[in-house]
């Protein structure tokens, strides 16, 4: 295969990358553009963290302030934690089960069009009298005031991502059920696809709930209908119940894949087959499905009844069980492996003990005795960053790593890649662990400022610094991804050698990925480390 | 017996505590063997090589998920017995009607007595500045009496709040166009914020308020005083 001369895909010219249909190109152009808006969003982080850095307002408005919080809140989680799925979905799939490309390859770049265009209206709420201030939540009855900003924007910019995450989702959903290789069996497909196929699920069922959702709050603003507004008999709870049902499955929808990355990661370079691997599958589809069923652990202090807190806070916990099996299942992966320190393994490892804190801190916040103190606290904010700003981050930084020489066919500098990672590590446990003292300390989020109360001003200073150290950290890791696209050396086919189908072609893959769609043999598996060096004996 | 400065704080304070020591527990059960596992079965070139095949083990398996189960169970079960003293106010408390607006308080009390706390009225006019509970003027002072529970009615006039007694470390939203409640007790005098924990706009951040605690007899005394703060509000002394 390798005699064959072609041009590598990422050549294309530009006429070529605006139409194509190339599940590779596409999901090439949702890790940019999700990149891109992941430092828009760590901007703006760093700016709240500034005014932060002491009590008072030193740096921006209120009205400034809870305009930057709004957007990180918006972008950090729908164009980083869950878009980002879209680039390595979209350019794995198809190698991993050996297709040519997905199902509806016309669809799929509707799909991104249309996230393109959500990306444009985002960047348009910058101009002035387009500023959504309502924080990603828009509770109503404060969404339909006037302080909120134009609520039509964002319904808009929501139905743009729903329509383009529910056709992606059936896409690669029908891709992923139909055309898969002779030989490659759903006990046989990589984890990676077992969770992504969970998440694309989550997608179909929880979309329409959050479409629903600020459909209706748009008609209650502009159409004057009363769905939530109390002084005409609405309720606004029932938007947070619509929203919750839609938003708390969509962090298993980022944090899922996340989990599939760390499984290929961390046997790829254990050397050897994850441990416990049908109840990894059994654990992913179990936190898919009680996924749905503990929503209100959001509405805590909602006013909501008392007896429905205690039914959710014993569902709620229970999402630790497969959780938690995932993670001895992990830990246990490296018993008697043949451990390999990559750059990308390091990130799979701080990925899974930074997690673990997040896990662990996620499930006081399920017992209503200690919610009550830190719902709506930093002690939340620090959580849900342990869990989606570390742990997914983390994961997926290492994922670049891992399939940098399967997309570029260059390899990156080994040591700025450990450098990135340990400044990274460093500045994020400085702040996000401060955060949760301070929380504990009764500091209430989405405070531009906050009272000079002396233990609070020393933690949110040591917090700022932490924050700035981890945007450093994030530059050299994306410097060194940047810059060894140019002057990386070449790196082999298969440098990690992987058994799973995506490093069995050349790096980067041709055009159409496969000339003969493969025929996978009785002893292959994406995770028999052996079949390889047998392969390579016989060759 | 240790003194509590508040009620229901100290169930939080215990749920805490359970809640770390478990917390810690599993961190270090799953690190250390980690740890182990990593240093004993790291790639060294002759000697490490290759990894031994071991697919899984039903017994560990099923261990770690039947413990688990349980100390999740456990430690709901715990919050649930907690969670029934922290929501309900004890029969003698007294009740006050806390409702919210944008951006600030109003307290009334069970004679029909009004305190108005607004974002304005906990910062320094000149910087916008947030003020020490002390240096607040004390018309703007929800008084409570010390070591007596308070049962909090609370609702809205516009959108969602929630109130915050920093020091009972309880919260509940006050959400319009329902009534909601939270109790706590604050047992040594002193002044502490109340914080909204809800975002509601531009000044969410500045809208806190302080309670005065003062021992029972000087709040009667201040309770029966006359309605200070709209005495003020009528002169438009602001």
């Amino acid at each position: 295969m390798a005699a064959v001369s072609y041009r590598p895909y990422f050549s294309a010219g530009l006429k070529e990358w605006l139409f194509t249909t190339d599940h590779k190109k596409i999901g090439i152009m949702y890790g940019i553009t999700s990149l891109i808006f992941f430092l828009i969003a760590g901007l703006s982080a760093l700016a709240i963290r500034l005014e932060l850095y002491q009590p008072g307002l030193q740096y921006m408005s209120e009205d400034a302030y809870n305009q930057a919080l709004t957007v990180h809140g918006v972008l950090m989680q729908f164009w980083w934690a869950v878009a980002i799925w879209g680039s390595f979905g979209n350019y794995l799939l198809p190698l991993m089960i050996g297709a040519r490309d997905v199902a509806f390859p016309r669809l799929n770049a509707l799909s991104y069009w249309l996230f393109f265009a959500a990306s444009v209206l985002a960047l348009l709420t910058f101009l002035p009298g387009n500023h959504i201030r309502m924080m990603w939540t828009g509770y109503p009855p404060f969404s339909l005031n006037e302080n909120a900003g134009p609520v039509a924007f964002y319904a808009l910019i929501i139905h743009m991502l729903g329509a383009s995450s529910l056709a992606s989702a059936i896409n690669l959903v029908v891709t992923n059920l139909t055309m898969r290789a002779p030989g490659i069996t759903l006990r046989k497909m990589n984890l990676f696809l077992h969770a992504f196929l969970a998440m694309n699920v989550i997608q179909i069922l929880g979309v329409p709930a959050l479409a629903g959702a600020v459909t209706m709050l748009l008609m209650d603003k502009y159409f004057h209908t009363a769905f939530f507004d109390p002084t005409r008999g609405g309720d606004p709870l029932l938007y947070q119940n619509l929203f919750w049902f839609y938003s708390h499955p969509v962090v298993y929808v980022m944090i899922l894949p996340a989990f599939g990355l760390i499984s290929e990661m961390i046997a790829t370079f254990s050397r050897r087959e994850i441990f416990g691997r049908t109840s990894m599958i059994f654990a992913i589809w179990g936190i898919a499905i009680l996924g749905f069923m503990v929503w209100i652990h959001h509405m805590f202090t909602s006013g909501v009844p008392d007896w429905i807190r205690i039914l959710f806070s014993y569902t709620t916990v229970l999402i630790g069980v497969p959780t938690g099996i995932k993670i001895f299942n992990w830990v246990f992966t490296l018993y008697k492996g043949s451990v390999r320190f990559t750059t990308p393994m390091l990130y799979t490892l701080s990925a899974i003990f930074m997690f673990l804190i997040g896990g662990l801190t996620g499930i006081p916040l399920g017992l209503p005795a200690f919610d009550i103190a830190v719902h709506d606290s930093h002690f939340v904010v620090a959580h849900f960053h342990y869990v989606l700003g570390m742990a997914l981050t983390l994961a997926v930084f290492g994922g670049f790593h891992y399939w940098y020489p399967k997309i570029t066919g260059r390899m990156y500098s080994e040591l700025w890649g450990k450098i990135g990672l340990v400044i990274i590590m460093i500045g994020s446990n400085l702040f996000y662990f401060l955060q949760f003292i301070v929380g504990l300390e009764g500091m209430p989020r989405r405070y531009a400022d906050y009272p000079p109360i002396p233990e609070w001003v020393r933690l949110h200073e040591l917090q700022t610094i932490g924050a700035f150290i981890l945007a450093f950290g994030v530059f050299i890791a994306l410097a060194n991804l940047i810059l060894s696209t140019k002057l990386g050396p070449k790196a082999e086919d298969n440098p990690w050698q992987s058994p799973s189908l995506e490093w069995l072609i050349p790096s980067p893959p041709p055009p159409h990925n496969f000339d003969k769609i493969p025929h996978m043999p009785e002893d292959w598996d994406p995770y028999n480390y052996e079949w390889l060096e047998k392969q390579h004996k016989k060759a | 017996m240790k003194e509590v400065l508040a009620y229901p704080a100290n169930y939080w304070q215990t749920m805490y505590e359970i809640w770390l020591f478990v917390a810690v527990v599993i961190y270090l059960v799953v690190f250390i063997p980690a740890a182990i596992f990593l240093w004993k079965y790291r790639y060294r070139k002759g000697v490490n090589e290759k990894a031994q095949h071991v697919h899984e083990s039903k017994a560990l398996e099923v261990l770690w998920t039947i413990i688990p189960t349980i100390v999740v169970i456990y430690l709901a079960t715990h919050s649930f017995a907690f969670y029934r003293v922290q929501r309900n106010a004890p029969e003698k408390a007294m009740e006050i009607k806390v409702t919210a607006f944008m951006w600030g308080w109003e307290f009334e009390y069970p004679n029909g007595k009004k305190v108005f706390s607004f974002f304005n009225s906990v910062v320094n006019p000149e910087t916008n500045t947030y003020l020490k509970p002390e240096e607040v003027n004390d018309m703007f002072k929800a008084y409570l009496p010390a070591e007596t529970p308070v049962k909090v009615l609370l609702t809205s006039r516009d959108v969602i709040h929630s109130f915050y007694v920093h020091p009972a470390k309880v919260m509940e939203d006050a959400v319009p166009g329902r009534i909601t409640h939270m109790w706590f007790q604050i047992n040594k005098p002193g002044e502490y914020w109340v914080f909204c924990r809800e975002y509601c706009g531009t000044q969410h951040s500045k809208m806190a308020a302080v309670l005065k605690v003062v021992p029972k007899e000087e709040f009667e005394k201040w309770l029966n005083q006359g309605m200070q703060t709209s005495e003020v509000l009528n002169k438009g002394n602001l």
